[in-house]
């Protein structure tokens, strides 16, 4: 009860602290700054936190510092889900679930929902994530550090069979897909062997191949020749846009998705590495599952926005609990962060609760507040947005290309990297001509490698022995799952058919 | 390639390979069966439009960085505009300009991209 | 005769107005910021090393340092970038002798050469390799994981990358104990602290500053560092020496390199401000919080120091008959 009332203390001191004028002020800028990067494509948060590095020096306060990181974090997880559902492509591997229904809401003349809902549901699933960073955030970092590369391996399949499950129409489209994006993710360095895969003598793809490229090309350009198919352009978008906001039935549909995304981000975020996109995942699957109408996913269920969006927002809250409370960064743009703090002398890590109080319940209060402020930067865009779609497609689709081949450029400065994108750009087109989803593949594009990492990791640690996949308490429980979940799917398919030959 | 127990770095991707061919074949076999009167690929010639585009952008890769990114986004642009779709020629030219400078403003200045000049220092 | 004479003022006066021209194409070094390329990911300790010099460098430089990070290629790549760029002292490489320096030149070709292409400016820290363990282990020291790891199978260490320095001096330590100690490589520094600190492995190779906060957080015990002397960072720590293995090396030496050609006053410019960098009493104190000495040596000595660093890996490499698999 003690521990309870000194957490309650501390924030109530972290809130005094957040609502400086300073502070507030650089956390309205860290905002607005995450939400343009996390729109255009290329630059990420973690390149731009490390842009903005040598500024947190000027700014002297740590608290002050990290609260603008931390809000540029935030704030590209809002705007990644932007892109996603007004031209169907991804700003991070989080958002690629939300292209699926997102898009196709938008193509219904729905984007006003669609995207106020995306907001709403990361307003809700932030702030249920700071909540539980609040108050239990020690407990679960102990958690996380259970998790081993047995683990990671049993969680990482379970993410890989929902891509699957994504593949529309037929399993089977969906798991060449998979297969074809585990190949890809193989292309490069191979970490644990130091062999050189699939480079065919590119230098340039010896780190392997670049998540925005593969997205920009698969999703952004193979979506814009595909749609050059059509004759007349104005009749792909229907133009009339139907409601701006969210309906009350919208909400109502929706409240449950948002619910659930929000703790399964939580749980699965704190992860490091990986977390926020296995959660937008599962929490697709989840709603898919739970629906009383799954036909309709995949064609624009607003559930399949709003969970997806619930789960990453929450995951990016919970990603920052074992930087704060083990010193572990999870992602690049937590690694920045981590970075900046040492540099100012901060120490991430147990002891930063107690010799830091105010840099800790300063950046927990920021956060709260940083929620509040992204609702409120983003609702009043979505006005805007839904206008720019109004824009005719014969003058938006040359500007949608030029800004996936500048947002590629702008990783390597080489133009290299366009002519990949403009690879997968072609193979993405010929991907829908014959009714192929590209989600499925980015999935394990970005999953393939933790997976393969996991196993022979796992491996060398188990002298050999696949039983330490199932001994372990954790990772035995998920194989558990997974098993039955697969044998579950095998009798209803055989049923199926049983059924239909008779 | 590695034995079983301790794969090596062709382990997966020759497993994958192997999956691959499995379900591509079933994939072929399931259509196969239900084969019917087949729909073209390409009806009515709409393989014009998106050959353009991939041209366009072929042009624009290869010489973005000989002749600098603004002439050559303008190009792109132009002809986009023109060739592929048809949009009025005022519309065309003042979209081109407007969204070159724009482009320029936001990744080069404000966002401190670095975009290829190429012989025009500016 | 007036004629001559304003001619004659006229020549003086483009006279004068050379002389500017003159000084300034003879300007001082630096006249613009000097860019550090650091080639490994932001947030990790060379990163860091970088970001702190540069921050304190305001005070002795005349120009600002920026930091580039060019990761890729385990170093590889942005050290190979510094190689190829104009020696006019504007483009520097940080973290010279690190893995991909003294290390893996040894097993493979790179496509530079690291002791003719690269000019040894100064030192500024070296970053021992530590065996550590989780603190409730069943060993507490070595000679107790010795014993503890020959009744088993095989003993895991968990480091940061393949073929690094550090997987180079357990695989050594493997051998000269007798243990059969599999390397578990993972994705850099932090995600190896963070697979020995859920114990995943049953030790782990860091720096210190990877550690340090863990070890005061009393979770992780180091028991024991490859280096020639005691680390000044964790002087409680025994060296693999003085307990009886030969498995000696530099560990991970942070520098500052040049591309060849570049001048001699430039290198002398360059490594006398570092110098005054190192001996801030501020720049010293972070660096000790974080867990980075401070070791900083002149151009020629860190020249010298390099190439025995380099001959010593060599050596451990031969005599524990090291092979990459």
């Amino acid at each position: 009860m003690n521990e309870l009332l000194g957490m309650f203390h501390g924030l109530v001191n972290g809130f005094g602290i957040a609502f400086s004028l300073t502070n507030l002020t650089f956390a309205l800028i860290g905002a607005l700054l995450g939400t343009i990067v996390g729109i255009l494509p290329g630059l990420g948060p973690a390149a731009t936190i490390s842009l903005l590095l040598p500024l947190s020096f000027k700014i002297g306060s740590p608290v002050t510092s990290i609260i603008m990181m931390a809000g540029i974090f935030y704030g590209a997880m809002y705007g990644g889900s932007t892109t996603s559902i007004l031209v169907n492509i991804p700003g991070e591997a989080a958002s690629v679930v939300t292209c699926i229904d997102g898009y196709q809401m938008a193509l219904k003349g729905r984007a006003g929902p669609a995207l106020g809902i995306a907001a709403i549901g990361s307003f809700i699933a932030g702030t249920i994530g700071v909540i539980g960073l609040t108050f239990v955030a020690p407990p679960l970092a102990e958690f996380a550090l259970k998790f081993g590369p047995p683990e990671y391996f049993a969680l990482t399949l379970l993410g890989l069979l929902m891509a699957t499950l994504l593949g529309g129409s037929s399993i089977v489209k969906g798991l060449i897909m998979v297969v074809l994006g585990l190949l890809l993710g193989s292309v490069g360095l191979d970490p644990i062997s130091g062999a050189i895969r699939f480079t065919w003598g590119f230098f340039m793809l010896q780190e392997g191949v670049d998540f925005v490229t593969l997205a920009m090309g698969m999703f952004g350009i193979g979506e814009i020749l595909i749609n050059l198919e059509k004759e007349l352009s104005t009749e792909l978008v229907t133009r009339k846009i139907t409601h701006l906001w969210p309906t009350l039935k919208d909400w109502a549909e929706s409240k449950w998705a948002i619910l659930r995304g929000s703790f399964i981000g939580f749980f699965i975020g704190i992860l490091p590495g990986g977390g926020a996109v296995i959660s937008s995942l599962v929490s697709y699957a989840v709603e898919k599952k739970v629906s009383k109408h799954p036909e309709e996913f995949g064609k624009g269920a607003i559930q399949g926005v709003a969970g997806p969006e619930s789960a990453n927002n929450a995951a990016a809250s919970t990603s920052f609990i074992p930087l704060l409370t083990l010193g572990i960064p999870g992602n690049a743009a937590i690694a920045m962060i981590f970075a900046a703090l040492l540099i100012q002398g901060v120490q991430p890590g147990p002891f930063l609760i107690t010799e830091h109080p105010d840099v800790f319940w300063g950046v927990v209060a920021s956060m709260y507040i940083g929620n509040v402020m992204l609702l409120i930067l983003n609702l009043p865009l979505v006005g805007m947005w839904v206008q720019l779609l109004r824009v005719p497609y014969a003058i938006l689709a040359p500007i949608i290309v030029l800004f996936c081949c500048i947002g590629v450029y702008s990783i390597r400065n080489t133009v290299f990297d366009i002519w990949v994108m403009g690879i997968f750009g072609v193979i993405g087109y010929l991907f829908r001509k014959v009714d192929m989803e590209p989600g499925p593949l980015i999935l394990a594009f970005v999953l393939g490698p933790i997976l393969e990492r996991s196993l022979r990791q796992a491996l060398l640690i188990s002298a050999g022995s696949p039983f330490i996949f199932f001994s372990r308490p954790i990772s035995g429980a998920m194989m558990g799952f997974l098993t039955l979940f697969i044998f579950i799917q095998i009798v209803r398919a055989v049923r199926g058919k049983w059924i239909r030959a008779r | 390639m590695g034995r079983f127990k301790h794969p090596g770095p062709g382990f997966l991707p020759f497993g994958l390979a192997i999956v691959l061919v499995i379900l591509s074949l079933i994939l072929i076999f399931s259509k196969w069966k239900k084969r019917g009167a087949s729909t073209p690929f390409w009806p009515h010639r709409t393989w014009l439009r998106p050959l353009l585009g991939v041209t366009i952008l072929i042009f624009f890769a290869l010489v973005v960085e000989r002749v600098g990114f603004l002439i050559t986004t303008f190009i792109f642009l132009m002809i986009w505009m023109g060739v592929i779709e048809r949009v009025r020629w005022l519309t065309i030219i003042s979209i081109s300009i407007g969204t070159t400078a724009a482009l320029y403003l936001i990744f080069a200045l404000f966002l401190d991209v670095p975009l290829p000049l190429g012989f025009l220092k500016w | 005769m007036r004629k001559d004479k304003n001619f004659f003022l006229v020549w003086m006066l483009c006279l004068f107005l050379l002389i500017p021209v003159a000084v300034g194409g003879a300007e001082k070094f630096p006249t613009k910021p000097i860019e550090i390329v650091v080639p490994f990911a932001a947030g990790g300790s060379t990163d860091v090393l970088a970001r702190l010099v540069a921050k304190y460098a305001p005070k002795y430089f005349d120009k600002p340092l920026v930091i580039i990070n060019k990761p890729g290629g385990g170093g590889v790549t942005g050290t190979e970038g510094v190689v190829r760029s104009k020696a006019d002292g504007y483009s520097l490489y940080l973290g010279y002798g690190s893995g991909h320096d003294l290390v893996t030149p040894h097993f493979q070709k790179l496509p530079y050469e690291t002791f003719i292409d690269l000019i040894p400016v100064c030192r500024l820290s070296v970053h021992s390799i530590v065996m550590i363990i989780r603190a409730d282990a069943p060993y507490k020291t070595l000679k107790e994981f010795v014993d503890w790891g020959k009744k088993r199978e095989q003993v895991t260490a968990s480091v940061s990358t393949k073929a690094g320095s550090v997987d180079i001096t357990f695989q050594a330590l493997g051998k000269a104990t007798g243990l059969k100690i599999v390397t578990v490589p993972f994705r850099g520094g932090a995600e190896a602290v963070t697979a020995i600190v859920g114990g995943q492995t049953d030790s782990g190779g860091n720096h210190p500053s990877e550690i340090i906060s863990h070890i005061k957080a009393k979770r992780l015990l180091p028991i024991a560092v490859a280096l020639d002397q005691r680390d000044p960072a964790i002087p409680d720590v025994p060296t693999f020496k003085e307990l009886g293995y030969n498995v000696v090396t530099v560990g991970s030496v942070k520098g500052v390199a040049a591309p060849k050609g570049t001048p001699p006053e430039v290198i002398g410019y360059l490594a006398e401000r570092f110098k005054k960098v190192c001996e801030d009493p501020e720049f010293i104190k972070s660096m000790k919080d974080i867990g980075q000495p401070v070791m900083y040596l002149g151009p020629a000595d860190f020249g010298k120091y390099m190439k025995e660093g380099f001959e010593q890996y060599g050596k451990l490499i031969k005599e524990f008959n090291i092979k990459l698999e």
